[in-house]
Formats: C-alpha cells, sequence, structure tokens
C-alpha cells in the first residue's frame, strides 16, 4: 500500500458528505428545477439510487479485492492492459472533473463576491491548500472532513430556521402534474453528484474498519438524499417555480434573511460554509487522482506527484471552459452521458466480470 | 527542507496580504435609496439618495436638524446599468448598492413597463433581494429629496410604513415572482408626498403609501385608493394591523376593532366551465372603541358587531373586486396559481385565456368575524348608564 495511513469508515462517510453536497446545494436545485419545476423535490429520491447503487458495487469489489484500489484490481479483473486503460480513464476523469469543481467554485467566489479579484489567484490559492491536505494523507483529510463537518452543517440549518417565515408550502402543489416524468428528467443530473460515490472504490482499502464501511458509505448516501430533499423543497417554499431561473439559490436565500431589521445579508456565511465544503471535496478528488496515479505509474510513494497534479487541476480548471454559460450547458448535455458511464456502467461491468473469475475459485478451493 | 518550508510559507503570504477586493468604506458612496423614472427618447433617469457619513457625525451635537444626511443625483440613460455609469462620474466615490432598500419607479415609467429594469435589480450582485418596491405618483425622483423629520432620509420612511404593513409589501424575489408567475399580472404600493405644513417648509415633507399601483403584463394600468387596497390585502391575506371600523345596522355611532388575527383560504372550483374561487377567511379582533349606546358584556349585542365587522370585510373585498377584477382586470389576486395547483390539466387547456378567464371568475366570500375581547370596559364610555341599551 502507498498509504500508510487509515481512517475509520464513519470518518469516510463524513467526509463523502460534503465531497458530494459541497457544490451540490448550489447550483443543483436550479437544475432539477428547470426540469422537474415542483416536483424537483423528488429527483433526488431517483438520483440516490445510483449512490446506493455505486456503494453496493465498490463494496461488493472490495471484498473481492480487499486490500486493493480500483486501480490496482482493475488489472486483475480484465488483464494488465485493459486494466491500465480503465485506471487511466478514471484518473483522467477526476483530473477533469477535479477542474471544473475548482472552476465551479472560483466562479462563484469570483462572480458574487470578489468581483475585482483574478480568478486564477482564488484557484491557486484554493489548490495551494488542497496541496497541502493531500500531502498530509488521507488521514489529515479525514481529520479536517470531520471537523468541518459542523462549521458546514449548523450554518444551513440555521439558515433555514430563519427563513421560516418567508416559506410558502403552497409550492408544493400540484403534485406530479406531468406524471412521473418531468421528476425522472430533473435526476439525470444529480445522479451523477450521487455516482461520485464511486470515489469509495479508492478509500475502502483505507478503512480501519472495512466491515462498517458499507454501513457508512449508505448512510453518507441516505444523508445526502436527504440534504438535497431539503435544499430542494427549501428554495422551491422560497422562490415557486423560479428557483430554475437563479443560478445560485441558496446563496440568493441567504440573502434573503432579514430578522429584526439588523440580522441580515448573511451571504457570507454561505460563503464560508462553501469554501470549507469545496476545500473537503477538492481534496478528496485530488487525493484520489494522486494515489490513483501512483498506483497507476506503480512508483513507491504519492508525494512528488502531489505538486504537478495540483499544477494540472488548475490548468484543467481554465482548458475547456470558456465561460459559465458553456461550463452549464455541458453539465447537462455530456456530463450525464459520460459520467453515467464511468460510474454505474463500467462499476457494473468490473463486478460482472469479477464475479466470473471469482466463482469457479472459489469452487476449486471448496473442493 | 526547513528553508523550502519556510519559502512557502512566505510565499503563502503573498495570498494572504494581498485583498483585490479590498474597499474602504470611505470610498463607498452608500445608496439609500434609488429611483426610476421615464426621460425623453426611451431612456430612464436613475436617481440614487446617497448617504453623507459626515453629516451623521457632525450633526450629532447640533440641535437643530436642518443637516441634510442624503444627497441626491441623477443621470440619464438608456437603462440603469448605462445610468449607473454616468452617475458615477459625478460621484466621487463607487457606488454601493448593498444598502439600498428602496426602488421607486415613477408613475411614467411604470406604466411604460418595468421588465427591462427589473432585470438588472434580480441579475446584478449587489442589489438585495428583500430591498422594497414602490411605484411613486408622478415623478419618483422628489421623494428621495424630502427631508423627513422623524427618520433620517425619506427611504427609511417608506420602508418602515411597509414593515407595518400600511400597504402591500413587495420585495424585488416577490416582484419578480409576480411578473414571471402565471397571472401576468403584479401590484405595487403607490407612494405619494405629503402636502408640507406651510410653503416655507418646503422639502421638509415625508412620503406616506396611498394606495395600489396594479401592472398587467409588467406595466402599470391603474391605481386603487387606500380603501379599496385593504380589500386587495384581505385578499392577499396580508392584512396584519388595522383598525376596522363597522357602521352597525339601526344604531348610532360606530365600533372599532383591532383584528389580531385573520385566517384567508382560497378554494378555487370550476363546474359547468364556471371558474369559481370561494374565500374562506376567519378574522378575530378587540373591540377598541364602542362609540354606540350598546353593552359590550352581552353577547347579543357582540354578536350584531360581529355582523358589522363581517359586512365591514366584505364590502371592502367586492370594492377590490369590482376595481381590480371587473375594471382592470388585472389578477393581482393569483387567482391563477390557486386554479393551477387544484385543476393542473383544466388550467392547462385554458391558461393562454386566462386574461378572458380571470373578469369571469366568480367570487364568493365567506367571512367569520369573530370578536374575542370587549377591552377593558365593559359599558360605553361616555354615557350614562340609563341610557345603555341592553336589548
Amino acid at each position: 500500500m502507498l498509504e500508510k495511513g487509515k481512517i475509520s469508515a464513519f470518518q469516510m462517510g463524513v467526509m463523502m458528505y460534503p465531497t458530494i453536497i459541497a457544490t451540490a446545494i448550489l447550483s443543483l436545485p436550479a437544475t432539477m428545477a428547470t426540469y422537474a419545476h415542483n416536483d424537483l423535490w423528488l429527483s433526488p429520491i431517483w438520483a440516490s439510487f445510483a449512490g446506493f447503487l455505486t456503494v453496493y458495487v465498490s463494496h461488493r469489489l472490495h471484498q473481492y479485492y480487499p486490500q486493493q484500489t480500483l486501480i490496482e484490481y482493475s488489472c486483475q479483473i480484465v488483464g494488465l492492459i485493459p486494466g491500465k486503460l480503465i485506471g487511466f480513464l478514471y484518473c483522467f476523469l477526476y483530473l477533469m472533473w477535479t477542474g471544473q469543481i475548482v472552476r465551479n467554485y472560483a466562479e462563484f467566489v469570483v462572480g458574487a463576491f470578489l468581483f475585482n479579484t483574478p480568478i486564477v489567484v482564488v484557484i491557486a490559492s484554493m489548490i495551494l491548500v488542497c496541496v497541502f491536505a493531500v500531502r498530509g494523507g488521507i488521514e489529515v483529510i479525514g481529520r479536517a472532513a470531520l471537523l468541518f463537518m459542523p462549521l458546514f452543517v449548523l450554518p444551513l440549518c440555521l439558515m433555514v430556521l430563519l427563513l421560516l417565515p418567508d416559506l410558502d408550502w403552497q409550492n408544493f402543489f400540484p403534485v406530479l402534474e406531468n406524471g412521473i416524468v418531468p421528476s425522472l428528467k430533473g435526476a439525470v443530473v444529480p445522479h451523477i453528484w450521487l455516482g461520485e460515490f464511486w470515489l469509495t472504490a479508492f478509500l475502502f482499502p483505507l478503512l480501519a474498519d472495512s466491515s462498517k464501511g458499507r454501513k457508512w458509505g449508505m448512510l453518507s448516501v441516505l444523508a445526502v438524499t436527504i440534504t438535497m430533499i431539503a435544499t430542494n423543497l427549501f428554495s422551491l417554499f422560497l422562490f415557486g417555480s423560479d428557483v430554475s431561473s437563479m443560478l445560485y439559490p441558496l446563496m440568493i436565500a441567504s440573502r434573503y434573511v432579514s430578522i429584526a431589521d439588523f440580522f441580515e445579508n448573511l451571504e457570507s456565511v454561505v460563503m464560508a460554509v462553501w469554501v470549507l465544503g469545496a476545500f473537503v471535496k477538492i481534496s478528496v478528488f485530488f487525493y484520489v487522482i494522486v494515489l490513483g496515479s501512483a498506483q497507476l505509474m506503480e512508483v513507491t510513494d504519492y508525494r512528488p506527484l502531489v505538486w504537478p497534479i495540483g499544477f494540472l487541476i488548475v490548468l484543467f480548471s481554465f482548458w475547456g471552459i470558456p465561460n459559465m454559460i458553456v461550463f452549464n450547458y455541458l453539465d447537462e448535455t455530456s456530463l450525464p452521458y459520460y459520467g453515467f458511464f464511468m460510474q454505474i456502467l463500467l462499476p457494473l461491468l468490473l463486478l460482472l466480470i469479477a464475479k466470473l473469475r471469482n466463482k469457479p475459485q472459489r469452487m476449486k478451493s471448496a473442493a | 527542507m526547513k528553508r523550502i518550508l519556510l519559502t512557502l510559507l512566505m510565499m503563502s503570504l503573498l495570498f494572504l496580504g494581498g485583498c483585490w477586493d479590498r474597499t474602504e468604506i470611505n470610498d463607498l458612496a452608500i445608496i439609500t435609496g434609488a429611483a426610476i423614472d421615464a426621460a425623453d427618447d426611451n431612456q430612464i433617469e436613475l436617481s440614487v439618495q446617497v448617504f453623507i457619513p459626515r453629516a451623521l457625525s457632525a450633526g450629532r451635537g447640533s440641535t437643530s436638524s436642518g443637516g441634510n444626511l442624503t444627497l441626491v443625483k441623477s443621470a440619464k440613460g438608456a437603462s440603469i446599468a448605462d445610468a449607473i455609469a454616468l452617475l458615477q462620474t459625478k460621484i466621487p466615490r463607487k457606488i454601493f448598492w448593498g444598502h439600498c432598500e428602496v426602488f421607486i419607479f415613477g408613475e411614467d415609467m411604470a406604466k411604460r413597463g418595468i421588465a427591462e429594469e427589473m432585470d438588472f435589480l434580480v441579475r446584478h450582485p449587489q442589489p438585495r433581494e428583500r430591498a422594497y418596491m414602490f411605484v411613486s405618483k408622478g415623478k419618483a425622483a422628489k421623494t428621495l429629496e424630502l427631508r423627513p423629520e422623524l427618520e433620517r432620509y425619506s427611504s427609511e420612511v417608506i420602508r418602515e410604513m411597509s414593515d407595518m404593513h400600511i400597504g402591500m409589501l413587495v420585495t424585488i424575489i416577490q416582484l419578480k415572482e409576480m411578473l414571471r408567475g402565471k397571472s401576468n399580472a403584479a401590484a405595487l404600493p403607490l407612494i405619494d408626498v405629503m402636502p408640507p405644513p406651510n410653503e416655507a417648509k418646503g422639502l421638509e415633507t415625508a412620503p406616506y403609501i396611498m394606495g395600489t399601483a396594479v401592472f398587467r403584463k409588467g406595466k402599470m394600468v391603474g391605481e386603487i385608493n387606500e380603501k379599496a387596497t385593504r380589500g386587495v390585502m384581505w385578499i392577499r391575506g396580508e392584512v396584519e394591523r388595522y383598525t376596522v371600523t363597522a357602521k352597525l345596522k339601526n344604531v348610532q355611532g360606530t365600533v372599532s376593532l383591532n383584528p389580531i388575527h385573520s385566517d384567508i383560504k382560497f378554494i378555487p372550483s370550476i363546474r359547468n366551465g364556471q371558474w369559481q374561487m370561494t374565500i374562506k377567511a376567519k378574522t378575530e379582533g378587540d373591540v377598541v372603541q364602542n362609540g354606540t349606546n350598546l353593552d359590550m358584556s352581552n353577547p347579543e349585542m357582540i354578536k350584531l358587531v360581529e355582523k358589522a365587522f363581517q359586512q365591514d370585510i366584505e364590502d371592502r373585498i367586492e370594492l377590490a373586486l369590482k376595481q381590480v377584477q371587473h375594471e382592470m382586470k388585472a389578477d393581482i389576486f393569483d387567482f391563477a396559481t390557486d386554479f393551477y395547483r387544484e385543476y393542473p390539466q383544466e388550467w392547462k387547456a385554458a391558461k393562454n385565456n386566462w386574461d378572458e378567464i380571470f373578469p369571469n371568475v366568480k367570487v364568493i366570500t365567506d367571512i367569520h368575524a369573530y370578536v374575542r375581547r370587549p377591552g377593558l370596559v365593559t359599558l360605553p364610555g361616555g354615557i350614562p348608564e340609563e341610557e345603555v341599551r341592553e336589548k
């Protein structure tokens, strides 16, 4: 193993939560509302199947190859060359996605708060912090996630509480106006976010108590789903059918808080929360790329790779993304297809082959 | 290794120390209110009320309230964004919208259409979504120039008044919902300037909310007065605190009540192609003045008061319906959404004809008004006991 550190299953669950939610709560409610209108709260439920499935698949594969990550066991499942190819695909996919995540984070910060700051500064400073976390190894990221978790969740709950008087629950109706199809369409994009639980394929071997891995993975999916339903309902109740026209509904919600004329303008709180969440999210993705590529190239230490990959992420955050409009467009057009292939189809295929390969062996040992 | 780390740490100072978006507060022109008026050639005139911080600190010691706390600047342009660019050339500090809580459209602007300018307010990151929207009788800019006696500046006056729910209260987000909603109609509080007590005082007066401006498809189509506004607010369920003064049948004098709680429900129904809306309202109030000779401790008498209370609300609702539904044909009550929620399929078929359907929606009111407490005295406070009517 390249990674000497171990985390607990609970830490993994906590770590995965901001990894999914950090970007999911800001722009996804609007995306879901575009397709599902006021049934948007149903979409995360459909999307959660993708999350439960990926955790299940990655845990089954982990049972077949307990000490190995995806990169290593894919070579055993489909042979050296195809296995390396798959490993490369995942490393590349996560590299590209991390670039997009960093860009999304930076666009939000620059577009809504720091208008005059060059975006590269925002991106580079975030990557710099993440580099230190990733160099520290999985234990550091796990502990940071544990530390930031309450700071991430509590302000969001507080915001909902403060806006209770402005909510109009009647926006909930009519339910299923056009049948179930719009809410399914709304689930197409968020299923990628829940499918990101496929990252656990890299994390399961690092668990100190891997027997609890599946339980905490599933619980994390559940928590993510509930959070998404809650934020969707919250934006629906607050803004009605207008959610779809907003880029960052939750940020606008935080600006809408006004208690007793002085407790207002809380968007800086959302910004702080978002930075914490984005830090955990980027660190986890970053770490997985570093670990994955180290295993792919079979080097003895992953630390030397951290800086160059950090640099690559900065580059990927600019390559292919001319502006936010194209970014959002790609999120809704190409992402669901290749995301589905990489996070659902390919893992299922791997599991199937692994099952076929391992069956005769087990029978042999029994005989 | 240590040296590298040290260099790294020092390099991080570069990121910590510099901040591109640092703006000192004394470089900001804090806008407290903005007015948007129509100008010639399809242009707009933007006027802003800028807070003068120096006046606040200097004025503390002096007794006179003559010092102006704000100044008003205006500029013309093709749109708000264009006008701001011109305005900025006249103000030495950076224009800052973050504290602008009041936006006023001039009457001419409202009649021309507010859709284009609304886009700026929701798109630009600085204006607050909770800022209040108004329409002003005549030119909006004049409101900003007033020097009210009680509050620090005129936009604060109308904001405070709105917070008391004297007239309608509409925030940017709510207006956006109305404009983009199913009903194609919107309503904004209408303000006017109180005439100054005497000529010499000139600008030392304040704006007040005089009614409601009614919009259809983003254009102002009419206005309703203060009385009908109450009816509209009753229907929209926004009534919070005001006094109902009801005239009882066959009794001299009036009884005034303070409603403390009201609960409105809409029940849409479509029967044989007839669209119908039942407004169910339940309200409770306390007697605050009894100008009649009725004994307020007598349940029979209270029933009479309740009846008058109920009649008064019904009259107001009817007045509002007559003006808004039948004359202006603007669905500012958002019946459209209620029908859509209850009858999504019928709504889909009819939504393009809503403008024709709405004036013909039959409205039935079902009001229950209750008097809960008689106040601190039971018998009429100003007449001898012999004259009190017990039955």
